[in-house]
């Protein structure tokens, strides 16, 4: 070959080598096949990886089983008869978390988690809570229900790096009351988690019964200001692959906060039954009863049922948008709840 | 004999050195280095370039085509959270592609947006305009693809080819009107590719593959090439054959240009994207008539050569057909963008020869007779091309 052939030949094997390894890229070697069931009922049989939002215990960075019935009623004191009751938060910025499979993403989180501790006193208690912010932005704690102005957490900054402020007032009115950071601007603060609940107790005790809250929030993962995921307790699809276990003929009280940032509105959806509802829970008589309520940010309420029959029922947001990104989730009614 | 071996050597480092200490620096930045130019954050990318569908299933072709490797977490259809799985795995490093199949059992002719969300939540869609079931090789299709492509390439550009008499028959001044003519109808098809390319490369490419530079490169590179390699085979052929010579040139550049009119076809009608109608294939045919007239016209001094014009004929048609059958069953933007740029550098060098040719001429190249033709032939296709 002359020289000019040798160069134009080396030239389109180079074109060919190349265009090739693009079009056609390596690809690894093929895997044993499995068969799986997506938590829809579809059957797939693949040799790569499954993208199902099924979060395993494994997995789990925040706990939706454990946040469910866990009530924090603070370090109890007496002082002149009065019940003082003293809680610690502590506000932090930086945690990455799993919020569905696979997914990371930067909460900001009061004591560590999404939602924060839920916070119960009885009226007329005298609730202290220390709250220290070890975050890298200002941050504060604005408890709904009745304060002094300057308890309200508003013109109060807490600077970030170990500020520090008590918030001190007498609890009330009872009902069920959502708390969060309310530092400017407000959506980043709580679309990233902090938020919690705050549980006042009415004097006269409410009938025994099978307590447990719900926090229906979402989170806008990729910032355009819509949400990527929903959830009741954060972690979308959690209670529809672990089912609340709950007992036949018990009474059920959910105490349902809506927190949702970015969507105008969200529900509450009960399968095979219906509630009585107490709108922010401060009247002792419901003023539905229902199997599907809607809430406005910040909107929150008391639900009450019994299931007289053993089973699955779903419970979900009848926004289908908002259940199938992730709200949606299980009752399974047993005669006997192994706890 | 021993000074000149020291100066090869010379000459051998000379060359070496400047690669060495490349790769030196290289080395250096992605290892000790590499805090000197690691700021900024950066993002991941993913382009989901193909999206079937199958019995009860969606399959999507995705390829990681940001600067750091990455993990899909989720995928959904029209913004609402499936259970899919991906395969081989669904790690991706860079340039890595994955197939995610998801069960769905999707309606024929509505509008679909598929959405992959990767590890840090930032969720990435493509919509598909109507959903078609994607189309696997079978006989049926094969001979389909094969009559649209007689239709599209063949038969108009065999008609075209009867205008040979005509063209024969006329004074040097008409006929240097045609031949210009043809360099018109050949400019308006070496732009028109070009454009195209940069269209699928905009659509289809992601950014990450630089698809306007890769028209560029390759049409510059089939350019030359094929400059080359004609002036060599011109050069040694007396001049009654070099008129075949520049029709053969100008019915390999339609060919090419042909092959990449298939493609778009076939990749259209495999991704759902239009209904075929006859309207369009009527457009394509009269459109394509006239790439007939540019074969004829640089033969019409000859004796008529029935066969070699009917072989030039189907050399110009034929890759419609095979355009039509890759770009149907084994669609590539790449493979599309590579083709339709090697035609358009083919078009440009044949409007070169063609040019060359009228020059022969001692009224020169910028005669009243060559500006009418070029302007009258893109004024055609452009008109033509109006019907597709």
């Amino acid at each position: 070959m002359k020289p000019f052939s040798k160069m134009l030949f080396a030239i389109a094997v180079t074109a060919v080598l190349a265009s090739l390894y693009f079009v056609y890229p390596i690809s690894s070697d093929a895997k044993e096949e499995k068969t799986f069931v997506t938590h829809t009922g579809g059957v797939i049989k693949t040799s790569g990886d499954v993208l199902d939002p099924l979060y395993t215990a494994q997995t789990v960075e925040i706990d939706p089983d454990k946040y469910l019935r866990e009530f924090n009623y603070g370090r109890t004191s007496s002082v002149d008869g009065k019940t003082v009751r003293e809680y610690t938060i502590i506000a932090e910025d930086d945690k990455v978390m799993e919020i569905s499979p696979g997914v990371f993403y930067n909460v900001w989180t009061f004591n560590g988690t999404v939602p924060g501790p839920t916070i119960r006193a009885t009226e007329g208690d005298w609730v202290k809570v220390k709250f220290i912010n070890m975050g890298s932005k200002t941050h504060t704690i604005h408890f709904h229900g009745f304060h002094a102005a300057e308890m309200d957490g508003v013109f109060e900054p807490v600077g970030p790096g170990g500020g520090q402020f008590m918030y001190e007032f007498e609890a009330g009115p009872a009902g069920v009351h959502p708390y969060h950071c309310h530092v400017m601007p407000l959506e980043e603060h709580i679309s990233h988690g902090l938020y919690g609940v705050y549980i006042v107790d009415p004097k006269e005790p409410r009938p025994q019964a099978d307590e447990m809250v719900m926090v229906l929030n979402g989170f806008d993962t990729d910032f355009d200001a819509e949400n990527n995921f929903y959830g009741a307790n954060t972690i979308p699809f959690y209670y529809q692959h672990h089912p609340i276990q709950i007992k036949k003929g018990e009474l059920v009280r959910i105490y349902v906060v809506n927190i949702l940032e970015f969507d105008q509105i969200n529900n509450f959806h009960l399968h095979g039954n219906l509630y009585h509802y107490y709108p922010t829970g401060t009247y002792s008589v419901p003023s539905a009863f229902t199997d599907m309520i809607t809430l406005s940010q910040g909107e929150r309420g008391i639900m009450e049922f019994t299931y007289d029959t053993p089973g699955k029922f779903m419970f979900h947001a009848h926004k289908t948008e908002f259940a199938e990104k992730g709200w949606t989730g299980l009752f399974l009614v047993q005669d006997e709840v192994l706890q | 004999m021993e000074s000149t071996k020291t100066s090869k050597a010379k000459i051998a480092a000379a060359g070496i050195i400047p690669l060495v200490l490349l790769s030196v620096m290289i080395v250096y930045l992605f290892g000790p280095g590499a805090e000197l130019v690691n700021f900024g954050t950066p993002l991941p990318n993913i382009t989901i370039e193909r999206v079937d569908f199958v019995e009860s299933e969606i399959q999507v072709t995705v390829r990681n085509t940001g600067p750091i490797e990455l993990s899909i977490a989720q995928a959904d259809v029209n913004d609402r959270i499936q259970p899919a799985a991906i395969e081989p795995d669904k790690y991706l490093a860079r340039f890595e592609t994955a197939l995610v199949r998801i069960p769905y059992s999707w309606n024929e002719a509505e509008p679909y947006e598929i959405g992959l969300t990767v590890n840090d939540g930032t969720r990435f869609a493509h919509s598909v305009e109507a959903a078609a079931p994607a189309i696997k090789p079978s006989i049926d299709l094969v001979s389909y693809f094969a009559v649209i492509g007689t239709y599209v390439g063949i038969i108009p550009v065999l008609i075209g080819l009867l205008w040979f008499p005509f063209i024969a028959k006329m004074s040097p001044a008409k006929y240097k009107f045609f031949l210009a003519l043809t360099a018109g109808l050949l400019l308006f098809l070496g732009i028109d590719a070009i454009e195209e390319g940069m269209e699928i490369s905009a659509e289809r490419l992601s950014g990450a593959f630089n698809g306007q530079l890769l028209v560029a490169t390759v049409v510059v590179g089939s350019f030359v090439g094929l400059y080359y390699v004609s002036e060599k085979l011109v050069s040694r052929v007396s001049s009654a054959s070099k008129s075949v010579a520049i029709a053969l040139m100008v019915s390999i550049g339609i060919g090419l240009h042909n092959l990449g009119e298939g493609l778009a076809i076939g990749a259209a009608i495999g991704l759902g994207e239009i209904a075929l109608s006859t309207f369009l294939i009527v457009g394509f045919t009269i459109h394509n008539t006239t790439e007939g007239l540019a074969i004829a016209a640089p033969m019409a001094r000859q004796k008529p050569m029935i066969a070699k014009l009917t072989a030039m004929g189907v050399i110009a048609g034929a890759p419609a057909i095979f355009g039509a059958w890759i770009g149907g069953f084994q669609y590539s933007p790449i493979s599309a963008i590579i083709f339709l740029s090697v035609g358009a550098g083919a078009i440009f060098q044949v409007i070169v020869a063609i040019l060359k040719w009228i020059r022969q001429d001692e009224q020169g190249l910028l005669s009243a007779p060559t500006a009418a033709g070029i302007a009258i032939g893109m004024i055609i296709m452009y008109v033509t091309s109006i019907l597709i």
